[in-house]
């Protein structure tokens, strides 16, 4: 009877040690999703603060709103075109980098450098650089054209899609480099050398035991990055706010569009929630498969 | 007819000089064993045969053909592992098929000559698993077996057992030397391991400091020896040197210890030594060829007093430490010939097998 009782005050004890963090938790994960969910069945806007239960008509409007569906898909365009792009970069600068050459240190870190950079640093500083009349790619691109080219990286529809890859491939590229250097660095010397007398070319030993040998790194990188791309954002709003129009507009600049300068509160959690559904969904596909491959 | 032949090859890493001319000719069929100690090049002059370094200067032929401007793969060589380096992301199966694959083997050979090998090696009923779910005996053969299979010229072994225990070491060496003699092919291995060398070897090849010290037979190395070096590195426990120096009384001829001891040389076996009255020498003498005096009655036996210090049993030899020409040697006795430290024992050393050593130039001068 005592031990029980001694057992449960214990169980007791530890539950109040650990009830602070919980509590902290459910605050700061929980409480906001389910607010989330509320507002998103209510009526706010800017104009009028209508907390009566509007039913499923936010997400009503989800479906017919083109802008919506147009971003998600500027936002796919971008994730399916930068994340292949650094990955190949990546992967190819972290091969180069491999062996032992002179200053190899001093490379890696300067290669390293713009991930470092804040995004928005980085987007303006990019705005700088296709500014089309002092912008240094202008420049260039005159020099080699001989003539002057004073293109409008930020504002031409067929340009405008390069400048922000280009600005974003160039600030992610090195944290693909860094982490696929490391994970290359760890693959077995003697597995490569006993493939070189085994008589595999390049691609063979290249697929066979480099890649299997670093996909968990890689695909935890294109994991992180598929999700950072998902919500591009910063990039994006300092080279362009979105257009011309809204035909550089991701389904983060959406978002923000719609709750902060629109004051469509509701509605906006209602993306809000879309948004949360797409990428859990898209992480635990992911995370299974990964997982199922090991 | 030669199958591997290498003249004046160095090697340097940066400025190091690892290999420093070595000229060596292997026949066709022959089991060599590079052996030395760790630093000694060995491991750096298979690789240079196997194209993994490049060599600096020399010439390497394989099969009559040069190879030192060809890759790996086409230098008709299979390579066994210190680490096994098995592909950890394949089967059993497709690790020694790999190798086949690669050079493009019709599919329809690949299945039986992969069966064949894993039957050889006696691991035919792993050939699904992966190596992370095998012994290291078991990875061995794996990693023997993916050398087997492709019908090299040449087949190179680095220090393929020092990751076994020991037990499984000793079972190896027995299946390496007998797949050697089934497949008759020419086989390079290298090793620390004198014990390796000696049981493995048609021929011992001793480096040290990246030149061959001596080459030969084991047994010709044993009882040969021709510099200290390699007179010290084989045999276990190792050969004892004593100071010493001949002396000379008419026509016979004794060796004398630090501590006044004098040593009868045999007769047949004093021709010439006379010359090195007055110079420093070292007697070398063997643990097993001290013995307990009076048992034998050969000539050529010497009598030594010895106060035993430590006695090492082993079971069916006791090694016994004591006190010779006022330094330690050890003396390989029955076991019971020896039962304490503090023991007094009348032993004799077989002035026929020892060897003497000129201690400036640490060459044999007889033997």
């Amino acid at each position: 009877m005592a031990a029980t009782a001694g057992r449960s005050g214990d169980r007791g004890f530890r539950y109040s040690l650990v009830a602070p963090s919980i509590v902290i938790l459910l605050l700061i994960g929980v409480f906001p999703l389910v607010y989330l969910l509320v507002v998103s069945f209510q009526g706010i806007t800017m104009m009028e603060t209508d907390t009566s239960f509007h039913g499923l008509l936010n997400y009503r409007l989800l479906f017919s709103d083109a802008r919506l569906w147009q971003s998600l898909l500027h936002t796919i365009v971008f994730t399916v075109v930068a994340l292949p792009i650094e990955l190949g970069l990546g992967l190819a600068m972290a091969q180069l980098f491999i062996d032992r050459l002179p200053g190899r240190q001093v490379f890696v870190a300067l290669l390293v450098l713009p991930v470092v950079v804040s995004p928005i640093v980085a987007g303006a500083t990019w705005s700088l650089m296709f500014d089309n009349r002092f912008g240094p790619v202008n420049e260039i691109i005159g020099w080699i054209a001989g003539k002057e080219m004073p293109l409008l990286w930020t504002v031409k529809p067929d340009l405008v899609y390069v400048a922000i890859l280009v600005a974003e491939i160039w600030q992610w590229t090195p944290f693909m480099f860094l982490l696929l250097l490391a994970a290359l660095s760890r693959v077995d010397r003697s597995q490569l050398e006993a493939a070189q007398i085994d008589g595999a070319g390049y691609w063979r030993t290249f697929f066979r035991i480099v890649l299997p040998a670093i996909w968990p790194v890689m695909a935890v990188a294109i994991l992180i990055r598929g999700l950072d791309l998902f919500r591009l954002f910063d990039i994006v709003w300092a080279l362009t706010k979105g257009g011309p129009g809204t035909m550089t507009e991701t389904i983060s600049i959406f978002t923000y569009v719609k709750g902060f300068q629109q004051f469509e509160t509701s509605y906006t959690a209602a993306v809000a929630l879309l948004i949360i559904v797409l990428l859990s969904v898209l992480v635990l596909t992911a995370l299974r498969r990964v997982s199922l491959s090991r | 007819m030669s199958d591997l032949k290498i003249s004046g090859l160095h090697k340097y890493y940066g400025a190091l000089h690892v290999v420093k001319g070595i000229d060596l000719d292997i026949p066709a069929g022959e089991f060599t064993v590079l052996v030395g100690q760790s630093g000694c090049g060995k491991s750096t002059l298979l690789r240079t045969i196997a194209g993994l370094e490049v060599a600096d200067k020399g010439a390497i032929e394989i099969g009559g053909q040069r190879v030192n401007d060809l890759a790996p793969r086409d230098r008709d060589i299979a390579m066994v592992f210190q680490n096994y380096a098995l592909y950890p992301y394949m089967t059993v199966f497709d690790n020694i098929a790999f190798g086949l694959r690669a050079r493009k083997t019709p599919k329809s050979e690949i299945g039986p000559k992969v069966a064949a090998a894993a039957k050889m090696l006696g691991i035919d009923h792993l050939l699904e698993r992966f190596p992370r779910q095998l012994s290291g005996g078991q990875l061995q053969r794996v990693a023997i077996g993916r050398a087997v299979v492709r019908n090299a010229r040449l087949y190179l072994f680095d220090e393929p057992l020092s990751n076994l225990d020991a037990q499984l070491r000793d079972e190896m060496r027995g299946e390496i030397k007998r797949l050697h003699q089934e497949l008759g092919k020419t086989m390079i291995y290298v090793t620390h391991d004198q014990i390796e060398a000696m049981t493995m070897a048609d021929r011992i090849v001793l480096l040290r400091e990246g030149v061959i010290e001596q080459q030969g037979a084991p047994l010709d190395l044993y009882e040969r020896p021709a510099t200290r070096y390699v007179a010290g590195f084989l045999g276990s426990p190792s050969m004892n040197f004593i100071p010493a120096g001949v002396v000379a009384n008419g026509a016979a001829i004794s060796v004398r210890l630090g501590d006044g001891t004098s040593l009868p040389v045999p007769a047949e076996r004093a021709v010439g030594l006379g010359t090195w009255q007055g110079k420093p020498l070292m007697l070398g003498v063997r643990p097993e060829h001290i013995g307990p005096a009076g048992r034998d009655q050969r000539p050529g036996l010497a009598p030594v007093q010895a106060v035993v210090d430590l006695v090492q049993p082993t079971g069916s030899r006791s090694y016994a430490t004591f006190q010779l020409g006022g330094v330690a040697a050890v003396a390989e006795l029955q076991a019971h010939d020896v039962s304490r430290p503090g023991e007094r024992l009348e032993l004799s050393i077989d002035m026929n097998r020892t060897v003497l050593i000129d201690a400036a130039t640490e060459k044999v001068i007889s033997s």
